[in-house]
Protein backbone atom coordinates (compact mmCIF):
# COMPACT_ATOMS: atom_id res chain seq x y z
CA UNK A 1 0.00 0.00 0.00
CA UNK A 2 2.88 2.50 0.71
CA UNK A 3 4.24 1.52 -2.28
CA UNK A 4 1.41 2.71 -4.08
CA UNK A 5 1.21 5.88 -2.14
CA UNK A 6 4.98 6.78 -2.55
CA UNK A 7 3.92 5.91 -6.55
CA UNK A 8 1.09 8.85 -6.70
CA UNK A 9 3.35 10.87 -4.57
CA UNK A 10 5.97 10.33 -7.27
CA UNK A 11 3.17 10.92 -10.32
CA UNK A 12 2.38 14.14 -8.57
CA UNK A 13 5.94 15.52 -7.75
CA UNK A 14 6.48 14.82 -11.28
CA UNK A 15 4.17 17.10 -12.28
CA UNK A 16 4.79 20.06 -10.21
CA UNK A 17 8.29 19.98 -11.47
CA UNK A 18 7.41 20.09 -14.82
CA UNK A 19 5.05 22.82 -14.47
CA UNK A 20 7.51 24.62 -12.35
CA UNK A 21 9.85 24.13 -15.50
CA UNK A 22 7.50 25.31 -17.96
CA UNK A 23 6.40 28.08 -15.42
CA UNK A 24 10.66 29.57 -15.49
CA UNK A 25 11.63 27.52 -18.76
CA UNK A 26 10.37 30.09 -21.24
CA UNK A 27 11.86 33.21 -19.52
CA UNK A 28 15.49 34.60 -20.95
CA UNK A 29 18.08 33.56 -21.00
CA UNK A 30 17.10 30.21 -22.99
CA UNK A 31 20.08 28.11 -23.15
CA UNK A 32 19.80 27.21 -26.62
CA UNK A 33 23.45 25.12 -26.84
CA UNK A 34 21.88 22.76 -24.11
CA UNK A 35 18.45 21.95 -25.78
CA UNK A 36 21.02 20.72 -28.72
CA UNK A 37 23.41 18.93 -27.13
CA UNK A 38 20.37 16.85 -25.35
CA UNK A 39 18.29 16.79 -28.45
CA UNK A 40 21.59 14.79 -29.64
CA UNK A 41 21.84 12.92 -26.44
CA UNK A 42 18.51 11.58 -26.45
CA UNK A 43 17.82 11.55 -30.09
CA UNK A 44 20.50 11.16 -32.36
CA UNK A 45 21.94 8.29 -30.37
CA UNK A 46 19.09 6.75 -30.04
CA UNK A 47 18.61 6.29 -33.23
CA UNK A 48 19.83 2.97 -34.32
CA UNK A 49 18.65 1.36 -31.16
CA UNK A 50 14.46 2.21 -32.40
CA UNK A 51 14.94 1.88 -35.83
CA UNK A 52 16.42 -1.64 -35.44
CA UNK A 53 13.14 -2.63 -32.90
CA UNK A 54 11.27 -1.18 -35.33
CA UNK A 55 12.30 -3.15 -38.17
CA UNK A 56 12.72 -6.38 -36.71
CA UNK A 57 9.30 -5.99 -34.81
CA UNK A 58 7.06 -4.90 -38.30
CA UNK A 59 9.25 -7.83 -39.82
CA UNK A 60 8.16 -10.33 -37.37
CA UNK A 61 4.42 -8.97 -37.35
CA UNK A 62 4.29 -10.23 -41.48
CA UNK A 63 5.98 -13.15 -40.52
CA UNK A 64 3.31 -13.97 -37.98
CA UNK A 65 0.12 -12.89 -39.80
CA UNK A 66 1.53 -14.09 -43.09
CA UNK A 67 1.69 -17.68 -41.86
CA UNK A 68 -1.36 -17.22 -39.22
CA UNK A 69 -3.56 -16.18 -41.95
CA UNK A 70 -2.45 -18.39 -44.76
CA UNK A 71 -4.32 -21.30 -43.15
CA UNK A 72 -7.67 -19.41 -43.97
CA UNK A 73 -6.40 -18.05 -47.13
CA UNK A 74 -6.25 -14.41 -45.66
CA UNK A 75 -2.77 -13.81 -46.66
CA UNK A 76 -3.78 -10.46 -48.74
CA UNK A 77 -4.94 -9.41 -45.27
CA UNK A 78 -1.21 -8.90 -44.20
CA UNK A 79 -0.09 -5.34 -45.71
CA UNK A 80 -3.47 -4.35 -43.66
CA UNK A 81 -3.58 -5.69 -40.93
CA UNK A 82 0.31 -5.18 -40.20
CA UNK A 83 0.41 -1.70 -41.31
CA UNK A 84 -2.38 -0.68 -38.99
CA UNK A 85 -1.43 -1.97 -35.93
CA UNK A 86 2.24 -0.26 -36.66
CA UNK A 87 0.84 2.80 -36.94
CA UNK A 88 -1.54 2.93 -34.75
CA UNK A 89 0.15 1.06 -31.99
CA UNK A 90 3.37 -1.00 -32.53
CA UNK A 91 5.49 1.64 -33.84
CA UNK A 92 5.12 4.25 -30.97
CA UNK A 93 4.58 2.19 -27.87
CA UNK A 94 7.43 -0.25 -29.26
CA UNK A 95 9.23 2.66 -29.69
CA UNK A 96 8.42 4.63 -26.56
CA UNK A 97 9.08 1.68 -24.40
CA UNK A 98 12.65 1.43 -25.90
CA UNK A 99 13.44 4.91 -25.26
CA UNK A 100 11.87 4.98 -21.63
CA UNK A 101 14.64 2.20 -20.95
CA UNK A 102 17.48 4.48 -22.31
CA UNK A 103 16.29 8.02 -21.96
CA UNK A 104 15.10 7.49 -18.57
CA UNK A 105 17.95 5.52 -17.21
CA UNK A 106 20.26 7.80 -19.13
CA UNK A 107 18.35 10.98 -17.54
CA UNK A 108 18.13 9.66 -14.21
CA UNK A 109 21.66 8.07 -13.75
CA UNK A 110 22.98 11.65 -14.65
CA UNK A 111 20.63 13.74 -12.76
CA UNK A 112 21.23 11.59 -9.72
CA UNK A 113 24.58 11.49 -9.72
CA UNK A 114 25.00 15.33 -10.11
CA UNK A 115 22.57 15.70 -7.49
CA UNK A 116 24.56 12.95 -4.44
CA UNK A 117 27.83 14.48 -5.90
CA UNK A 118 26.29 18.09 -5.15
CA UNK A 119 26.44 19.79 -8.31
CA UNK A 120 22.84 20.38 -8.49
CA UNK A 121 23.19 22.44 -5.45
CA UNK A 122 26.30 23.88 -6.95
CA UNK A 123 23.85 24.80 -9.97
CA UNK A 124 21.56 26.91 -7.15
CA UNK A 125 24.38 28.56 -5.02
CA UNK A 126 25.89 29.53 -8.51
CA UNK A 127 22.90 31.97 -8.75
CA UNK A 128 21.26 29.85 -11.75
CA UNK A 129 18.29 27.21 -11.76
CA UNK A 130 18.24 23.84 -11.82
CA UNK A 131 15.11 23.48 -13.92
CA UNK A 132 16.36 25.36 -16.33
CA UNK A 133 19.93 24.43 -16.61
CA UNK A 134 19.16 20.87 -16.30
CA UNK A 135 15.61 19.83 -16.45
CA UNK A 136 14.12 22.43 -19.30
CA UNK A 137 16.51 21.59 -21.91
CA UNK A 138 15.75 17.87 -21.20
CA UNK A 139 12.34 18.13 -21.47
CA UNK A 140 12.47 20.04 -24.55
CA UNK A 141 14.82 17.74 -26.10
CA UNK A 142 12.30 14.75 -25.02
CA UNK A 143 9.64 16.47 -26.68
CA UNK A 144 10.78 17.21 -30.13
CA UNK A 145 13.02 14.01 -30.27
CA UNK A 146 10.87 10.95 -28.80
CA UNK A 147 7.69 11.94 -31.41
CA UNK A 148 10.19 12.25 -34.23
CA UNK A 149 12.09 8.70 -33.36
CA UNK A 150 8.82 7.31 -32.92
CA UNK A 151 7.90 8.82 -36.52
CA UNK A 152 10.99 6.87 -37.71
CA UNK A 153 9.94 3.89 -35.87
CA UNK A 154 6.56 3.77 -37.80
CA UNK A 155 8.36 4.26 -40.79
CA UNK A 156 10.68 1.46 -40.56
CA UNK A 157 8.38 -0.72 -39.51
CA UNK A 158 5.87 -0.24 -41.74
CA UNK A 159 8.84 -1.09 -44.16
CA UNK A 160 10.24 -3.83 -42.55
CA UNK A 161 6.40 -5.57 -42.91
CA UNK A 162 6.95 -4.45 -46.39
CA UNK A 163 10.15 -6.52 -46.93
CA UNK A 164 8.95 -9.46 -45.43
CA UNK A 165 5.77 -9.30 -47.33
CA UNK A 166 7.30 -9.55 -51.43
CA UNK A 167 10.67 -11.32 -50.33
CA UNK A 168 9.29 -14.16 -47.45
CA UNK A 169 5.38 -14.29 -48.46
CA UNK A 170 5.50 -13.40 -51.61
CA UNK A 171 3.14 -10.59 -52.30
CA UNK A 172 3.25 -8.49 -54.63
CA UNK A 173 5.39 -5.38 -53.33
CA UNK A 174 2.68 -2.50 -55.62
CA UNK A 175 -0.10 -4.25 -54.39
CA UNK A 176 1.58 -3.80 -50.64
CA UNK A 177 2.26 -0.55 -51.01
CA UNK A 178 -1.06 0.52 -52.47
CA UNK A 179 -2.92 -1.44 -49.61
CA UNK A 180 -0.59 0.76 -47.27
CA UNK A 181 -1.75 3.54 -48.73
CA UNK A 182 -5.18 3.28 -48.98
CA UNK A 183 -5.60 1.66 -45.69
CA UNK A 184 -4.21 4.16 -43.28
CA UNK A 185 -5.95 7.37 -42.99
CA UNK A 186 -4.90 10.67 -41.92
CA UNK A 187 -6.37 9.78 -38.21
CA UNK A 188 -4.38 6.06 -37.75
CA UNK A 189 -1.32 8.75 -38.40
CA UNK A 190 -2.57 11.43 -35.61
CA UNK A 191 -3.38 8.36 -32.92
CA UNK A 192 -0.32 6.93 -33.44
CA UNK A 193 1.67 9.78 -33.40
CA UNK A 194 -0.07 11.77 -31.31
CA UNK A 195 0.53 9.34 -28.53
CA UNK A 196 3.80 10.12 -28.78
CA UNK A 197 3.96 13.68 -27.45
CA UNK A 198 2.36 12.22 -23.89
CA UNK A 199 4.73 9.32 -24.38
CA UNK A 200 7.70 12.01 -24.36
CA UNK A 201 6.03 13.69 -21.28
CA UNK A 202 5.73 10.68 -19.13
CA UNK A 203 9.12 9.93 -20.14
CA UNK A 204 10.80 13.29 -19.43
CA UNK A 205 8.87 14.03 -16.05
CA UNK A 206 9.59 11.08 -14.66
CA UNK A 207 13.40 10.33 -15.16
CA UNK A 208 14.02 14.45 -14.30
CA UNK A 209 12.00 13.79 -11.02
CA UNK A 210 13.40 10.59 -9.69
CA UNK A 211 17.01 12.32 -10.65
CA UNK A 212 16.46 15.08 -8.63
CA UNK A 213 14.95 13.27 -5.66
CA UNK A 214 18.02 11.09 -5.15
CA UNK A 215 18.83 10.49 -1.75
CA UNK A 216 21.70 7.77 -0.23
CA UNK A 217 24.67 7.99 -2.48
CA UNK A 218 25.62 6.04 -5.28
CA UNK A 219 23.08 3.16 -4.09
CA UNK A 220 20.34 5.93 -4.27
CA UNK A 221 21.19 6.28 -7.95
CA UNK A 222 21.11 2.85 -8.91
CA UNK A 223 17.40 2.49 -6.89
CA UNK A 224 15.80 5.77 -8.11
CA UNK A 225 17.02 5.10 -11.96
CA UNK A 226 15.20 1.75 -11.54
CA UNK A 227 12.43 3.22 -10.42
CA UNK A 228 12.32 5.70 -12.98
CA UNK A 229 12.71 2.93 -15.72
CA UNK A 230 9.71 0.71 -14.32
CA UNK A 231 7.42 4.12 -13.78
CA UNK A 232 8.08 5.69 -16.95
CA UNK A 233 7.48 2.29 -18.73
CA UNK A 234 4.40 1.55 -16.82
CA UNK A 235 2.93 4.76 -17.74
CA UNK A 236 3.62 4.27 -21.64
CA UNK A 237 1.47 0.72 -21.52
CA UNK A 238 -1.22 1.96 -18.98
CA UNK A 239 -1.68 5.44 -20.53
CA UNK A 240 -1.62 3.81 -24.09
CA UNK A 241 -5.09 2.39 -23.28
CA UNK A 242 -6.61 5.78 -21.89
CA UNK A 243 -5.27 7.70 -24.78
CA UNK A 244 -6.06 5.34 -27.37
CA UNK A 245 -9.39 5.31 -25.93
CA UNK A 246 -8.68 9.29 -26.32
CA UNK A 247 -7.77 9.28 -29.61
CA UNK A 248 -11.14 7.50 -30.79
CA UNK A 249 -13.31 10.04 -29.34
CA UNK A 250 -11.36 12.64 -30.90
CA UNK A 251 -11.27 10.85 -34.22
CA UNK A 252 -15.02 10.54 -33.98
CA UNK A 253 -15.51 13.95 -34.12
CA UNK A 254 -13.48 14.60 -37.28
CA UNK B 1 28.19 45.50 11.75
CA UNK B 2 27.09 42.82 11.69
CA UNK B 3 26.70 41.23 7.76
CA UNK B 4 25.62 37.94 8.72
CA UNK B 5 22.66 37.61 11.35
CA UNK B 6 21.04 34.51 12.57
CA UNK B 7 18.54 34.51 15.13
CA UNK B 8 15.89 31.68 16.68
CA UNK B 9 17.10 29.06 13.81
CA UNK B 10 15.34 25.93 14.49
CA UNK B 11 15.59 23.09 11.52
CA UNK B 12 14.24 19.44 11.99
CA UNK B 13 13.98 16.08 9.23
CA UNK B 14 11.23 14.20 10.01
CA UNK B 15 11.64 13.48 13.54
CA UNK B 16 15.03 14.38 13.63
CA UNK B 17 15.40 17.85 15.42
CA UNK B 18 19.21 19.15 13.72
CA UNK B 19 18.89 22.75 15.23
CA UNK B 20 16.73 24.06 18.12
CA UNK B 21 17.82 27.81 18.81
CA UNK B 22 21.23 28.39 16.63
CA UNK B 23 22.29 32.67 16.97
CA UNK B 24 25.31 34.31 16.04
CA UNK B 25 26.37 37.41 13.77
CA UNK B 26 29.43 37.61 11.83
CA UNK B 27 31.00 41.33 11.49
CA UNK B 28 32.43 42.85 7.89
CA UNK B 29 35.70 41.44 6.93
CA UNK B 30 35.40 39.17 10.02
CA UNK B 31 36.38 35.27 9.40
CA UNK B 32 33.81 33.07 11.82
CA UNK B 33 35.27 29.75 12.35
CA UNK B 34 32.35 27.09 13.07
CA UNK B 35 32.96 24.25 15.08
CA UNK B 36 31.28 21.49 16.33
CA UNK B 37 30.98 17.43 15.96
CA UNK B 38 30.62 15.62 12.83
CA UNK B 39 26.01 15.72 11.81
CA UNK B 40 26.31 18.56 14.06
CA UNK B 41 24.51 20.61 11.33
CA UNK B 42 27.20 23.01 10.83
CA UNK B 43 26.35 22.48 6.72
CA UNK B 44 23.18 22.95 7.43
CA UNK B 45 23.25 26.14 8.76
CA UNK B 46 25.78 27.01 5.74
CA UNK B 47 23.28 26.15 3.57
CA UNK B 48 20.79 28.21 5.07
CA UNK B 49 22.67 30.88 5.02
CA UNK B 50 22.33 30.90 1.24
CA UNK B 51 18.75 29.35 0.89
CA UNK B 52 19.47 25.77 0.29
CA UNK B 53 17.69 24.78 3.12
CA UNK B 54 15.05 26.54 4.57
CA UNK B 55 14.56 26.68 7.80
CA UNK B 56 11.63 25.86 10.46
CA UNK B 57 11.44 28.91 12.33
CA UNK B 58 13.97 32.16 12.78
CA UNK B 59 15.54 35.03 10.95
CA UNK B 60 18.63 35.69 8.49
CA UNK B 61 19.91 38.36 7.49
CA UNK B 62 22.70 39.00 5.28
CA UNK B 63 23.65 42.62 4.71
CA UNK B 64 20.11 43.59 6.56
CA UNK B 65 18.21 41.93 4.10
CA UNK B 66 15.90 39.05 5.88
CA UNK B 67 15.99 36.09 3.07
CA UNK B 68 14.33 32.97 4.93
CA UNK B 69 10.89 34.26 2.77
CA UNK B 70 12.67 34.74 -0.49
CA UNK B 71 11.54 32.60 -3.25
CA UNK B 72 14.45 30.85 -5.64
CA UNK B 73 13.96 33.50 -8.03
CA UNK B 74 14.89 36.26 -5.38
CA UNK B 75 18.03 34.62 -3.93
CA UNK B 76 19.83 34.95 -6.70
CA UNK B 77 20.90 38.37 -6.09
CA UNK B 78 21.57 37.18 -2.69
CA UNK B 79 23.40 34.29 -4.30
CA UNK B 80 25.57 36.58 -6.30
CA UNK B 81 27.20 38.45 -3.29
CA UNK B 82 27.38 34.92 -0.74
CA UNK B 83 29.58 32.22 -2.03
CA UNK B 84 29.32 28.77 -1.11
CA UNK B 85 32.71 26.57 -1.42
CA UNK B 86 31.07 22.79 -1.45
CA UNK B 87 33.48 20.41 0.59
CA UNK B 88 34.66 18.24 -2.48
CA UNK B 89 34.31 21.19 -4.73
CA UNK B 90 31.06 20.14 -6.30
CA UNK B 91 32.93 20.55 -10.38
CA UNK B 92 30.62 20.03 -13.03
CA UNK B 93 31.88 17.33 -14.26
CA UNK B 94 30.45 17.24 -17.82
CA UNK B 95 32.81 20.98 -18.22
CA UNK B 96 36.27 21.72 -18.17
CA UNK B 97 37.67 24.16 -15.92
CA UNK B 98 38.33 26.55 -18.13
CA UNK B 99 34.13 26.28 -18.48
CA UNK B 100 33.96 25.53 -14.70
CA UNK B 101 34.97 28.44 -13.99
CA UNK B 102 33.50 30.46 -16.63
CA UNK B 103 30.07 29.71 -15.94
CA UNK B 104 29.09 32.39 -13.14
CA UNK B 105 31.10 35.04 -15.51
CA UNK B 106 28.60 34.27 -18.49
CA UNK B 107 25.67 34.00 -15.87
CA UNK B 108 26.02 37.02 -14.05
CA UNK B 109 28.56 39.27 -15.94
CA UNK B 110 28.58 41.05 -19.54
CA UNK B 111 32.29 40.34 -20.06
CA UNK B 112 32.92 39.27 -23.43
CA UNK B 113 35.04 36.08 -24.32
CA UNK B 114 38.41 38.02 -24.57
CA UNK B 115 37.52 39.22 -20.86
CA UNK B 116 36.30 35.80 -19.23
CA UNK B 117 39.17 34.07 -20.80
CA UNK B 118 41.57 36.85 -19.03
CA UNK B 119 39.67 36.82 -15.95
CA UNK B 120 40.12 32.91 -16.23
CA UNK B 121 44.02 32.92 -16.72
CA UNK B 122 44.43 35.40 -14.24
CA UNK B 123 42.69 33.36 -11.30
CA UNK B 124 44.47 30.16 -12.38
CA UNK B 125 47.82 31.37 -12.02
CA UNK B 126 46.72 33.06 -8.80
CA UNK B 127 45.77 29.36 -7.78
CA UNK B 128 48.98 27.60 -8.94
CA UNK B 129 46.67 25.90 -11.42
CA UNK B 130 47.85 27.62 -14.36
CA UNK B 131 48.10 25.04 -17.92
CA UNK B 132 44.70 23.09 -16.29
CA UNK B 133 41.89 24.73 -18.46
CA UNK B 134 41.45 22.10 -20.57
CA UNK B 135 41.57 19.40 -17.95
CA UNK B 136 38.29 17.76 -16.46
CA UNK B 137 37.28 17.40 -13.03
CA UNK B 138 37.70 13.78 -12.72
CA UNK B 139 41.42 13.95 -13.40
CA UNK B 140 42.12 16.40 -11.05
CA UNK B 141 43.48 15.28 -7.56
CA UNK B 142 41.51 16.43 -4.70
CA UNK B 143 43.23 19.13 -4.04
CA UNK B 144 42.87 20.64 -7.12
CA UNK B 145 39.23 20.05 -7.45
CA UNK B 146 38.57 21.77 -3.84
CA UNK B 147 41.07 24.45 -5.24
CA UNK B 148 38.91 24.52 -8.87
CA UNK B 149 35.88 24.65 -6.80
CA UNK B 150 37.01 28.05 -4.30
CA UNK B 151 38.17 29.39 -7.44
CA UNK B 152 34.82 29.56 -9.51
CA UNK B 153 32.86 30.57 -6.08
CA UNK B 154 34.82 33.56 -5.76
CA UNK B 155 35.23 34.52 -9.00
CA UNK B 156 32.58 37.30 -9.70
CA UNK B 157 33.72 38.81 -5.66
CA UNK B 158 31.08 37.92 -3.48
CA UNK B 159 31.04 39.75 -0.31
CA UNK B 160 31.07 37.04 1.65
CA UNK B 161 32.38 33.54 1.56
CA UNK B 162 31.13 30.48 2.89
CA UNK B 163 33.96 27.41 3.10
CA UNK B 164 32.74 24.42 3.93
CA UNK B 165 35.38 22.20 5.29
CA UNK B 166 37.79 23.52 2.56
CA UNK B 167 40.74 21.98 4.22
CA UNK B 168 39.36 18.42 5.09
CA UNK B 169 41.80 15.39 3.50
CA UNK B 170 44.37 17.85 1.75
CA UNK B 171 47.91 17.50 2.02
CA UNK B 172 50.28 20.04 3.63
CA UNK B 173 50.80 21.66 0.44
CA UNK B 174 47.17 21.86 -0.38
CA UNK B 175 45.92 23.73 3.31
CA UNK B 176 48.65 26.48 3.17
CA UNK B 177 47.54 27.33 -0.22
CA UNK B 178 43.80 27.51 0.61
CA UNK B 179 44.81 29.10 4.06
CA UNK B 180 46.76 31.52 1.86
CA UNK B 181 43.95 32.28 -0.54
CA UNK B 182 41.44 32.90 2.41
CA UNK B 183 44.01 35.27 4.25
CA UNK B 184 44.42 37.41 1.01
CA UNK B 185 40.43 37.70 0.08
CA UNK B 186 39.93 38.80 3.84
CA UNK B 187 42.82 41.74 2.95
CA UNK B 188 40.41 42.51 0.17
CA UNK B 189 37.79 43.33 2.89
CA UNK B 190 35.77 39.83 2.40
CA UNK B 191 33.72 38.26 4.95
CA UNK B 192 33.77 34.72 5.70
CA UNK B 193 32.48 31.68 7.34
CA UNK B 194 34.83 28.86 8.29
CA UNK B 195 33.47 25.55 8.78
CA UNK B 196 36.43 22.85 9.70
CA UNK B 197 37.67 20.76 11.84
CA UNK B 198 41.42 21.59 11.04
CA UNK B 199 42.14 24.02 14.06
CA UNK B 200 45.67 25.02 13.10
CA UNK B 201 43.50 26.72 10.11
CA UNK B 202 40.79 28.19 12.13
CA UNK B 203 43.73 29.65 14.24
CA UNK B 204 45.55 30.43 10.92
CA UNK B 205 42.34 32.51 9.24
CA UNK B 206 39.89 33.03 11.96
CA UNK B 207 38.86 35.86 14.32
CA UNK B 208 36.36 34.11 16.57
CA UNK B 209 35.16 30.76 16.60
CA UNK B 210 31.73 29.29 17.04
CA UNK B 211 30.81 26.27 19.15
CA UNK B 212 27.74 24.12 17.55
CA UNK B 213 26.35 21.52 19.78
CA UNK B 214 22.77 19.88 20.42
CA UNK B 215 21.19 22.69 17.85
CA UNK B 216 22.95 25.48 19.62
CA UNK B 217 25.98 27.66 19.57
CA UNK B 218 27.04 26.89 22.91
CA UNK B 219 30.18 29.28 22.92
CA UNK B 220 31.55 32.38 20.60
CA UNK B 221 34.97 33.90 21.33
CA UNK B 222 37.75 35.28 19.70
CA UNK B 223 40.59 33.06 18.55
CA UNK B 224 42.83 34.86 21.38
CA UNK B 225 40.66 33.85 23.95
CA UNK B 226 40.07 30.76 23.27
CA UNK B 227 43.77 29.93 23.13
CA UNK B 228 44.10 31.39 26.55
CA UNK B 229 41.71 30.38 28.55
CA UNK B 230 41.89 26.84 29.80
CA UNK B 231 37.96 26.46 30.91
CA UNK B 232 36.49 27.60 27.61
CA UNK B 233 34.18 25.35 26.27
CA UNK B 234 35.46 25.51 22.82
CA UNK B 235 39.08 25.38 24.40
CA UNK B 236 38.10 21.94 25.94
CA UNK B 237 36.32 20.75 23.06
CA UNK B 238 39.09 21.15 20.71
CA UNK B 239 41.68 19.07 23.07
CA UNK B 240 38.84 16.93 22.64
CA UNK B 241 39.76 16.02 19.39
CA UNK B 242 43.66 15.82 20.31
CA UNK B 243 42.87 12.78 23.10
N1 LIG C 1 18.45 16.82 3.37
C1 LIG C 1 18.53 16.17 4.55
N2 LIG C 1 17.60 15.23 4.85
C2 LIG C 1 17.64 14.58 6.02
N3 LIG C 1 18.57 14.77 6.97
C3 LIG C 1 19.52 15.68 6.73
C4 LIG C 1 19.54 16.43 5.50
N4 LIG C 1 20.60 17.28 5.54
C5 LIG C 1 21.20 17.07 6.73
N5 LIG C 1 20.55 16.11 7.45
C6 LIG C 1 20.90 15.64 8.78
O1 LIG C 1 21.24 16.76 9.57
C7 LIG C 1 22.34 16.48 10.39
C8 LIG C 1 23.39 17.54 10.23
O2 LIG C 1 24.00 17.41 8.97
P1 LIG C 1 25.21 18.33 8.50
O3 LIG C 1 24.82 19.75 8.57
O4 LIG C 1 25.64 17.81 7.19
O5 LIG C 1 26.31 18.02 9.60
P2 LIG C 1 27.81 18.56 9.66
O6 LIG C 1 27.89 19.34 10.90
O7 LIG C 1 28.67 17.35 9.73
O8 LIG C 1 28.05 19.38 8.45
C9 LIG C 1 22.83 15.10 10.04
O9 LIG C 1 22.41 14.21 11.05
C10 LIG C 1 22.14 14.77 8.75
O10 LIG C 1 21.80 13.43 8.74
MG1 LIG D 1 29.20 19.06 6.72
Amino acid sequence: MSKFKNFLEALGGAFHLILETIKIGFQRPIYTKLILDQIYHIGVRSLPLVLIVAASSGMVMALQFGYGLAKFGGKLYVPKIVSLSIVREMGPVFACLMLAARVSAGITSEIGSMKVTQQIDAIRALGTSPLKKIVFPRLTACMIAIPMLSAGAIIVGVAGGLMVGSLELGLDTQFYLQKIFTTIKLNDYLSGFGKTFFFAFFIASTSCYYGLTVTGGTQGVGHATTKSVVTSSILIVAGDYFLTKFFLVIEQWL
Amino acid sequence: MAIIEVNNFSKKFGNKIVHKNIEFQVNKGECLGLLGGSGAGKSVILRSLIGLEKPDTGSIKIEGEEIVYKTEKELIEIRKKVAYVFQNGALFDSMNVFDNLAYPLKEHTKLNQQQISDEISKILIEFGLDGNEHIFPSELSGGMQKRVGLARSIIINPHIVLFDEPTAGLDPFNTIKIQETILKLKEKGMTSIFVTHDMPSAFAVCDRLALVQEGKVTCIDTVQNVKKDENNIINQFIKGYYV
